[in-house]
């Protein structure tokens, strides 16, 4: 009795004393691309979780137990929001019992409420597909909306520790500075692509078509996370065939074979494109993840 | 002509919030509440059965030591040949203000409405404690929490039903759950219920009353609440491998009182539960999982039957399991297997022993398309070694084919 009393004390004091020398901020994030930002602005003052891998389908991450024992410990949750983790976040963060990160308080942020929706259905029925009603939730993939949510997640570490205000900004300067002379790159990079037609496998990258100017055809989806039929992949082909086109995008999660399909009978480039960061090797930050995207655009 | 043009702002002015209010969707009422609308879901379940054993009800079928003929009757979930609807499940959900949260589920047959939960849990409880108050599913194990829509097969583990009924350990009270600090998951929680589950536990008092001589005599009820639950559940992750595993211990009193009300038992039950689960994420919507669960029960108390109100010492001791293994083959195609086994069944009247089958058991096979998340038909086969009709065994099958659809809020898409 005396040994087991002995222990709970032992144990009490070691959970105490690790969470006080741990003074670091700890931020989770649903999706990778976020945890890079943070990691950016934050840099030794904050401690980032990351819940998703980079190479899975956002859509459908599988709330493992794990994530609740992280979510408990956390000063701060990042989500993106836009209803991309409807399917797994809620749950898992209404058993994780740490109100400081719930929406609406101090330890919880939403990237999509700073963002400005592109596709914004008028019409919201599940006839439609996996409808997000608040628009397309992948703004990620326009860097202007990182510039954006960068700022954002800079304003959030300020408020939740006041202390380090200098190196945040600091931080955050050197990041926008940076990003912005990329995003000039980018641009000049991607000028030859302005006015042409693509098409996508699903609506991930239509944030980055309107940034650098493309034009979208269609999507081989004939509704948002509906898998291709033979009549609509068809009707695609059809109308490639008619306008022409630049690339078939798909995604690493997605089963290959429709595109490669359409890629076959019409001659139009598939290129298989990164969404976030960790979604293949070649991706290991967020400035790599757009590098790597135009650098197989280009190919 | 001043005072006109000033009048006329005004009037302007007062009318301009109206207008704009009745061109907005129609609605001109200020006090409007419609933007408070909690998140309401509906699911529905419809099955067509085939089953090569004649109507349930009219026989007099049991599961000695377990459930007596009566209880048997069919099981709530695809009780008929035929057509079947089986269940809908509404359910209401919200915030109720800084401090609470409120969630209900409503169970809804042909011919009835019951709440199947409604419950508060809390916003601000601090140090990773939460609490949880109404009526609602104890967290029991890993099955008995989950609704009936996520369930992998069309019907409870047989191990279930034998112990706690086809509504599971659904009962009033509250539950502390506390979640560790720790970098791996730990929950550990206590729950206090009222006991009422009438298969495992139960507090009404009865009346036994002997036909022949018109004698009859009382059993004393129990006060609630009268039943205690407390469970530990942790998990790791291996790369895309987890690991799920849990213990749970209930132990509440016991008023059995059979169907005819003939006889009854009276005493505690104390119920030991092991899960675990393992589940492998091949990529975003393929996995394979295996899960099972181990639970035990024990029983000491006495029986009491017309003419004998000392009442027998009686004691049981009962175990059984299932295990059940799910292949995601893709985004729109799963298959499962699944077996049950009920192995321990010694019952001891006045210290000795009847003689009671010990090896129940059942074998499922389901396979399942869901063109979205919202949509799902089910084949399932049966193969049922469970149920005696005057001391044989009625060996039987069944094949199911099932439909289950929800619309409006978003469910979570189950671990």
């Amino acid at each position: 009795m005396k040994r087991l009393k002995l222990t709970i004390i032992m144990i009490v004091l070691i959970i105490g004393v690790t969470s006080i020398v741990d003074a670091k901020l700890r931020v989770v994030v649903s999706y990778n691309y976020i945890a890079d930002i943070v990691k950016r602005i934050g840099g030794d003052e904050v401690k980032v979780t990351p819940l998703s891998k980079g190479y899975k389908d956002p859509h459908f991450i599988t709330p493992r137990p794990s994530f609740i024992a992280k979510m408990r410990k956390a000063d701060l949750l990042i989500i993106n929001g836009g209803q991309l983790e409807i399917g797994w976040i809620p749950p898992i963060l209404k058993k994780a019992n740490n109100p400081q990160i719930n929406p609406g308080n101090k330890g919880f942020l939403d990237l999509f409420s700073f963002i400005e929706g592109i596709d914004v259905p008028k019409d919201i029925s599940r006839a439609h597909g996996d409808v997000h009603p608040d628009g397309n939730p992948h703004f990620h993939l326009d860097p202007e909306n990182i510039l954006i949510v960068s700022r954002a997640i800079k304003d959030k570490l300020i408020e939740l520790n006041l202390s380090k205000k200098e190196i945040f900004i600091k931080n955050y300067e050197e990041f926008s500075e940076m990003w912005k002379k990329k995003m000039a790159d980018w641009r000049k990079l991607l000028e030859k692509f302005s006015g042409k037609n693509v098409v996508q496998y699903h609506k991930n990258f239509d944030y980055f078509l309107k940034r650098f100017n493309m034009k979208q055809l269609g999507t081989l989806e004939p509704v948002p996370g509906i898998p291709p039929s033979t009549k609509h992949v068809l009707e695609m082909i059809d109308i490639i065939n008619n306008k022409g086109a630049e690339f078939i995008i798909h995604d690493v999660y997605h089963m290959k074979k429709p595109s490669q399909f359409v890629n076959r009978k019409t001659n139009v480039k598939l290129v298989v494109l990164p969404h976030d960061v960790g979604a293949v090797n070649e991706v290991t930050d967020i400035v790599s993840l757009f590098d790597e995207i135009i650098r197989r655009l280009l190919k | 002509m001043k005072i006109t043009s000033y009048f006329i702002i005004i009037i302007a002015l007062l009318i301009t919030p109206i207008a704009t209010f009745g061109g907005q969707g129609g609605s001109s009422d200020p006090f409007s509440q419609t933007k408070f609308v909690p998140a309401i879901s509906f699911v529905m379940d419809f099955s067509y059965l085939n089953r090569d054993l004649g109507d349930f009800g009219s026989m007099g079928f049991e599961m000695p030591g377990f459930l007596p003929a009566g209880h048997t009757s069919g099981p709530l979930l695809n009780g008929e040949k035929g057509f079947n609807f089986n269940y809908a499940e509404l359910s209401l959900f919200a915030t109720v203000d800084p401090y609470f949260d409120l969630f209900t589920s409503f169970h809804l047959g042909e011919d009835f409405f019951e709440v199947e939960e409604a419950y508060v849990t809390t916003r601000k409880f601090p140090h990773g404690f939460g609490l949880k108050m109404g009526k609602f599913l104890s967290s029991f194990g890993r099955f008995n929490a989950q609704h009936a829509h996520t369930w992998n097969f069309q019907e409870l583990p047989l191990v279930f039903r034998v112990f706690f009924g086809e509504d599971g350990l659904n009962e009033k009270g509250f539950q502390l759950n506390w979640v560790a600090p720790t970098d791996f998951y730990l929950s550990l929680g206590v729950e206090l219920f009222q006991g009422e589950n009438s298969t495992s536990f139960g507090l009404d008092e009865a009346e036994i009353l002997n036909e022949d001589n018109g004698s009859e005599f009382e059993i004393e009820g129990a006060d609630g609440p009268g039943l205690f639950v407390v469970f530990a559940k942790t998990s790791a992750d291996i790369g895309d491998l987890i690991f799920l595993g849990g213990v749970s211990y209930a132990e509440g009193e016991t008023r059995s009182i059979s169907e005819n009300g003939g006889n009854v038992l009276s005493g505690r039950s104390k119920i030991y539960g092991f899960d675990i689960t393992i589940k492998y994420l091949i990529d975003s919507y393929r996995y394979i999982s295996l899960q099972t669960e181990y639970i035990d029960r024990q029983f000491e108390g006495k029986f009491y039957e017309a003419g004998n109100p000392e009442g027998s010492e009686f004691s049981r001791s009962q175990a059984g399991f299932y295990s059940e293994l799910v292949y995601r083959m893709s985004k729109l195609w799963r298959s499962a297997l699944r077996y049950d086994l009920l192995n321990r069944n010694n019952i001891l009247i006045n210290g000795s022993g009847t003689i009671l089958p010990e090896d129940m058991n059942r074998y499922s096979f389901m396979i399942d398309y869901s063109p979205t998340e919202f949509s799902r038909i089910r084949l399932q086969y049966n193969n049922n070694r469970y149920l005696y009709l005057d001391g044989n065994l009625k060996n039987f099958s069944e094949l199911n084919l099932q439909l289950n659809f929800s619309i409006g809020a978003h469910g979570a898409h189950p671990f």
